[in-house]
């Protein structure tokens, strides 16, 4: 009987490579190169102006069986302390209340970017042709899986046994109300996975991964254990146990156009654009997270921005390539600014937008406003003195009938949203790299804070068109708003979001805010 | 704290308040500067603080002379100038169980630089692989 032209080549092979007799995992992983499927005249649903080399590398030669069981023991291990040993000392309830909101957000957002991540390296899956650089992307899609059950558990764990459940459980329910969500849904969703494949693989892997999962996922766990939380060094820790591989999928993307003539023509804008859009989201708001979000501190965001970002990433990963090509990203000098400052103009306003949100925001005490001013000289005049007046005002209790949105109204200071990155901006205010720029197009105007995105928008318009909440409730009364979008705990009255977490503390309801009269206008209108 | 260049706190680290914002906006400090180091963070269990210990800080000390190793809590954060080499062979004997390569990569938990795995050995290095050096299969 004639056999198949597949059966005869894996005889052929079978022939000449012989299975190997030993369990080495290394030598199984050498011996199934010869039984690969020839993927380079492969056509790929997702396309790229990059030509991917057919020969690239996985650096850790995964077979499928050593990867199921490292991916094993890593959950066993996170889920036998987490049920065991960490349960039976309470250890949920020994987290900082500041901390216990801030994981609230870290938490619930990275669970959007691991899900994204999902579809993003599958489809890098269907564009690389170089076997072993499919498989490295197939185990990164088995990771992304992983992650984001991880991530739904930690918001789960925190329900379960922590002290306050309401923003911890089902976040999701709130995202259309205020601007935080809809600014993370760009870096974590747009950039992961809308365009080209490869600048996908730069903005997830090159990017996202190698230069902001240090702070986001590793950094993160000294500042969560120095504010008692020993549930978030134990999953996150394990997460990142698997990014070391995904950092090395994105570095293998680069070897793998590194010789392709578009490469020289597209790389370094493409790099640019990506790091801006990471950054653009990562630095303020992991920034606010860490020193607005917690009581004790482990060194300035600044700080640790400028090693894992600036030193670590620049240096290590971007520096090394500049004899291929690669140049120290244009926006960087803005970027650097941003760090030093963006957090806290990120802080101004998400604390005048809190009814927004999921989560309950805290002043800082009069210790950690000293602090603030001995790591960032200068901070208790522009920004101290302000807090200050909200506090005097009496902008934590429901009774005094203010919310620091009503002082930027009283004050003339509009707040802005950025149409790319989607983060709101007040330009009187800002200290960081924002200025306000307007286009209009088809009839409607948009606003801009920075060169970078205003090159991206100009390139690409109708990429960037999602309504911001000025334009999307305009005319309408902020309770009703809340009320109408989930904001509200299980009693049906009271903000999941709050200005303060005093216990003692007397808790804001839609009758509060409907007392405040508060109605949404579009500031572009004033333009 | 060491006081290694690498070192968590060394050179505009060691700095405070407006001494490190002058050169944390210093016009020289406006662009990425090549680094030749390497940087691995190891989460914290039982496998790791044995080869952290007895290994890297232990019989293999004066292998690497800057290599600086940090407790940051829940894990332990290294690095070092050029690379930095784990065999995990050594590993399983000093442990006293099987233990290689893969059981290794269950605890690390970041990378910046290149890391790979051949055989036995874990290694993180600053040289570009796959530009300036071929990755290598297992030999037969």
């Amino acid at each position: 009987m004639a056999i198949s032209a597949a059966t005869k080549a894996a005889t052929d092979a079978l022939a000449v490579n012989r299975a190997p007799t030993s369990v080495n995992a290394q030598e199984v992983h050498r011996w199934l190169q010869s039984f690969t499927w020839e993927f380079d005249k492969n056509r790929s649903k997702y396309p790229t102006k990059y030509k991917m080399a057919n020969d690239t590398k996985e650096q850790f030669k995964l077979i499928a069986k050593e990867y199921a069981r490292m991916e094993s023991v890593k959950d066993e291990r996170q889920f036998g302390s987490l049920q065991d040993v960490l349960t039976r000392v309470d250890a949920a309830n020994k987290v900082h209340p500041k901390w216990n909101e801030t994981m609230k957000v870290i938490s619930n957002f990275l669970e959007v970017g691991e899900y994204n991540a999902i579809a993003a390296t599958g489809m890098l899956w269907d564009s690389a042709s170089a076997p072993e650089q499919k498989n490295g992307y197939l185990a990164q899609t088995l990771d992304e899986i992983r992650h984001t059950n991880q991530c739904g558990y930690v918001n789960y764990y925190f329900t379960k046994h922590g002290q306050d459940a309401a923003g911890h459980n089902d976040a999701r329910r709130t995202r259309t109300i205020g601007p935080l969500w809809k600014g993370m849904k760009r870096v974590f969703s747009d950039g992961f996975i809308s365009g080209d494949a490869v600048e996908c693989s730069i903005n997830l892997q090159l990017v996202g991964e190698a230069c902001f999962t240090n702070p986001l996922i590793v950094a993160v766990t000294e500042w969560a254990a120095a504010n008692g939380d020993e549930i978030t060094p134990t999953v996150f820790l394990s997460i990142e146990t698997d990014e070391l591989r995904h950092m090395a999928n994105g570095y293998q993307t680069i070897v793998s156009i590194a010789n392709d003539e578009a490469a020289s023509k597209y790389l370094n804008t493409d790099l640019n654009n990506a790091f801006w859009t990471q950054q653009k989201y990562f630095t303020p708001v992991l920034g606010m997270a860490f020193e607005y979000g917690s009581h004790f501190k482990v060194e300035p965001w600044v700080k640790t921005w400028n090693r894992w970002v600036y030193e670590d990433w620049g240096g290590i990963w971007i520096g090394r390539l500049g004899k291929y090509g690669v140049e120290s990203p244009a926006s960087l000098r803005d970027a650097k600014k941003d760090a030093y400052w963006a957090h806290h103009d990120l802080f101004l306003l998400a604390y005048a937008l809190w009814p927004t949100g999921f989560f309950r925001l805290t002043l800082p005490t009069q210790e950690e406003m000293d602090w603030f001013e001995e790591n960032y000289p200068g901070w208790y005049e522009h920004y101290g003195k302000i807090l200050e007046e909200w506090k005097a005002r009496g902008c934590e209790d429901p009774s005094s009938g203010f919310i620091p949105l009503m002082w930027f109204i009283e004050n003339n200071h509009p707040i802005y949203i950025d149409r790319v990155s989607q983060v709101p901006f007040c330009p009187d205010l800002c200290k960081g790299a924002s200025t306000l720029r307007v286009h209009e197009y088809n009839g409607k105007k948009h606003t801009f804070s920075d060169d970078w995105g205003e090159r991206m928008w100009l390139t690409e318009p109708e990429r960037y068109e999602c309504q911001n909440m000025f334009e999307q409730y305009a005319g309408r009364e902020l309770s009703e708003v809340i009320a109408e979008l989930h904001g509200v705990r299980s009693d049906g009255k009271t903000l999941i979001a709050q200005p303060h977490t005093d216990k003692d503390g007397k808790m804001w309801t839609l009758d509060d805010i409907k007392a405040l009269n508060c109605v949404f206008s579009d500031p572009v209108d004033a333009l | 704290m060491s006081n290694n260049a690498n070192s968590y706190g060394a050179g505009i680290m060691a700095k405070t308040g407006k001494a490190f914002a002058d050169e944390y906006f210093a016009e020289e400090n406006q662009v990425v500067h090549e680094s030749n180091e390497v940087v691995l963070v190891l989460k914290k269990s039982d496998e790791m603080n044995i080869i952290v210990e007895e290994i890297l800080l232990g019989d293999r000390k004066d292998d690497n002379p800057s290599l600086v190793v940090e407790d940051r809590a829940g894990y332990w954060w290294l690095k070092a100038t050029g690379k930095i080499e784990i065999d995990c062979e050594e590993a399983a004997e000093i442990l006293g169980k099987e233990y290689n390569v893969y059981d290794f990569l269950v605890d690390v938990s970041s990378t910046i630089g290149r890391a790979f795995t051949l055989g036995e050995t874990f290694t993180i290095t600053s040289e570009l692989m796959g530009l300036d050096r071929k990755l290598e299969d297992l030999e037969s």
